[in-house]
């Protein structure tokens, strides 16, 4: 019996913490407690292990994942080496609760995720795919106006960082180069 | 063992545990639906309901009503539609069955000359290829065919009406909870592909969507073309005859003729001549051209993906299997099969790519 009720106060705590989770997440953010409530019957709950993939590099995708609970890594295969035998795995960037990612696949149409994703410890994470997306516009389309809007401010954010990298990175190159052609200059 | 392989293990074995529980969920499925009788009928037209429903509720929720109240208001209207038609149709019908019921001897007797007079043409013809009485073999058909029709009537019936009320009963929850019971099965599935059922569910729900729509569009313009075309040739029950021509051209390739039949058959024995009949002929002929250029190329078509050569094998595989029913559903069937395999196939290609 208390088993029972242990299962039933979990259940309700982890409810909550979806609820707030999604609240405070930037795609939802704007919406109201009962457009939440909506989102909630629509998303859907994902248990990992430690050690599980969430999604492979290459593979198909058709949506996000939110972290509600444990670490998620992102991957990808160092392909620099000749030898295919020779590839490993590399650790862009660790996740924490709260994080998303895989956004991109929502609005492309055939979507290959550039990266690999793998739980590092056991991690329950809300999955919001383009099929949920498509069932809000149809049923409630203000709300899914709304999401769209939040998730391309996030891809417009994402972009914009990208181009400061890259015009960061040119100036590494050209730097680089300077000191090369000084060096080989000297010598 | 490390705790690196003991990880992988439990994950491999909750995977499959998973997998096997979902595998029992859809076994036990398909016995029920398979193994009761009139399940899978009823199903069925449920499927059709849910998705002829569909459209209207969601545009119904999307203008504020609530999902429950949105799932009612087309089922009240069909309703009470349903009952006005049966309302003012009855007497017709019933003055038609009675017209009909009066006929019948005339019918028959000019069906049985026309059988006298080509009997014994037909009889030589097959003495040729064998020993075969027609008429011997034509009289043990009526026999049995008319005691079974008497006896299993009344069993016929009650499936019927129980299969029927079950529908929209099934439709209803389809609509309301669908989502829900996806969710939970879609629970069942492993990690490594959920992504991948969820993605294919979605593709399986339009194009089975699409196709339902727009074979019921196909019947009723069939039905449109028919209705009129039979009433100014001025052939008997000719609202009939179209509802008959309408729900026969489900049934592919053959479906047609098979519509046809009933309504050159009431011409021809209600004494019209050559010219009537050719015309009777044309008006089914001119429904069918009308399906084949608007709504075949332009609907079915883009929604169901199949070499012509397949459809016509699944079409064959389906009568084996389940007669009737089974050339109906053959082609939905095999696009969903084909679909899930080339997703799946896809799904391997890219793990191993």
């Amino acid at each position: 019996m208390q088993y029972l009720w242990e299962n039933i106060f979990k259940r309700l705590e982890r409810e909550q913490n979806i609820s707030s989770i999604l609240a405070q997440n930037i795609l939802f953010r704007n919406l109201s407690k009962s457009e939440l409530r909506f989102i909630e019957k629509i998303i859907h709950i994902r248990k990992y292990r430690a050690g599980e993939y969430i999604f492979r590099q290459n593979e198909n995708g058709v949506g996000m994942y939110i972290i509600a609970k444990g670490r998620v890594d992102i991957t990808i295969i160092d392909d620099i080496f000749i030898d295919p035998s020779e590839e490993k795995e590399v650790v862009v960037t660790r996740l924490e609760p709260g994080d998303f990612f895989g956004e991109l696949a929502l609005v492309e149409d055939v979507s290959r995720r550039s990266a690999s994703a793998v739980a590092s410890s056991d991690t329950i994470l809300i999955g919001f795919f383009k099929p949920d997306l498509l069932e809000i516009l149809e049923r409630d389309p203000g709300i899914g106006v709304k999401v769209i809007f939040r998730l391309a401010e996030v891809l417009g954010r994402r972009l914009k960082e990208t181009t400061e990298k890259i015009s960061q990175l040119k100036k590494e190159i050209r730097l680089l180069g300077e000191l090369h052609e000084v060096n080989t200059s000297d010598s | 063992m490390t705790p690196e392989e003991f990880r992988k293990r439990v994950i491999k074995r909750e995977s499959l545990i998973r997998l096997i529980t979902l595998g029992i969920f859809v076994v036990i499925g398909l016995l029920t639906l398979l193994g009761v009788p009139g399940m899978l009928v009823s199903f069925l037209l449920a499927f059709v309901i849910t998705y002829m429903f569909k459209p209207v509720v969601n545009a119904l929720e999307r203008n504020g009503t609530n999902r429950t109240a949105a799932i009612l208001i087309p089922f009240s209207v069909v309703g009470v539609l349903l009952w006005g038609v049966y309302k003012l149709l009855l007497p017709g019908i019933t003055e038609s069955l009675v017209e009909l019921q009066a006929e019948l001897p005339k019918y028959s007797a000019s069906l049985g000359e026309l059988f006298e007079t080509h009997s014994k043409t037909v009889n030589e013809l097959l003495s040729k290829f064998g020993n075969f009485d027609v008429t011997a073999r034509l009289t043990e058909w009526a026999k049995t065919s008319s005691s079974n029709f008497l006896t299993e009537l009344p069993n016929f019936i009650s499936l019927s009406l129980t299969t029927l009320l079950l529908a929209p009963f099934f439709a209803f929850f389809m609509l309301r909870d669908g989502r829900s019971i996806t969710k939970e099965l879609l629970q069942l599935v492993p990690n490594n592909f959920f992504e991948l059922s969820l993605n294919l569910i979605y593709q399986i729900n339009q194009q089975l969507g699409g196709f339902i729509r727009a074979r019921l569009v196909e019947s009723l313009l069939v039905g449109a073309v028919v209705w009129p075309g039979l009433y100014l040739l001025d052939v008997p029950y000719s609202l009939f005859l179209a509802i008959v021509a309408g729900l026969t051209n489900l049934i592919p390739y053959i479906g047609p003729v098979i519509g046809a039949a009933p309504g050159l058959a009431i011409g021809f024995v209600s004494g019209a001549t050559s010219t009537v009949l050719m015309l009777i002929a044309l008006v089914y002929v001119v429904a069918q051209i009308l399906d084949m250029i608007f709504i075949i190329p332009l609907v079915i078509a883009k929604i169901v993906d199949l070499h012509p050569v397949t459809v016509v094998v699944v079409i064959i595989i389906g009568s084996q299997v389940m007669g009737v029913l089974g050339m109906i559903i053959s082609i939905p069937v095999a696009s969903i099969l084909k679909l899930t395999f080339s997703v799946f196939y896809n799904h391997v290609v890219d793990i191993r790519g």
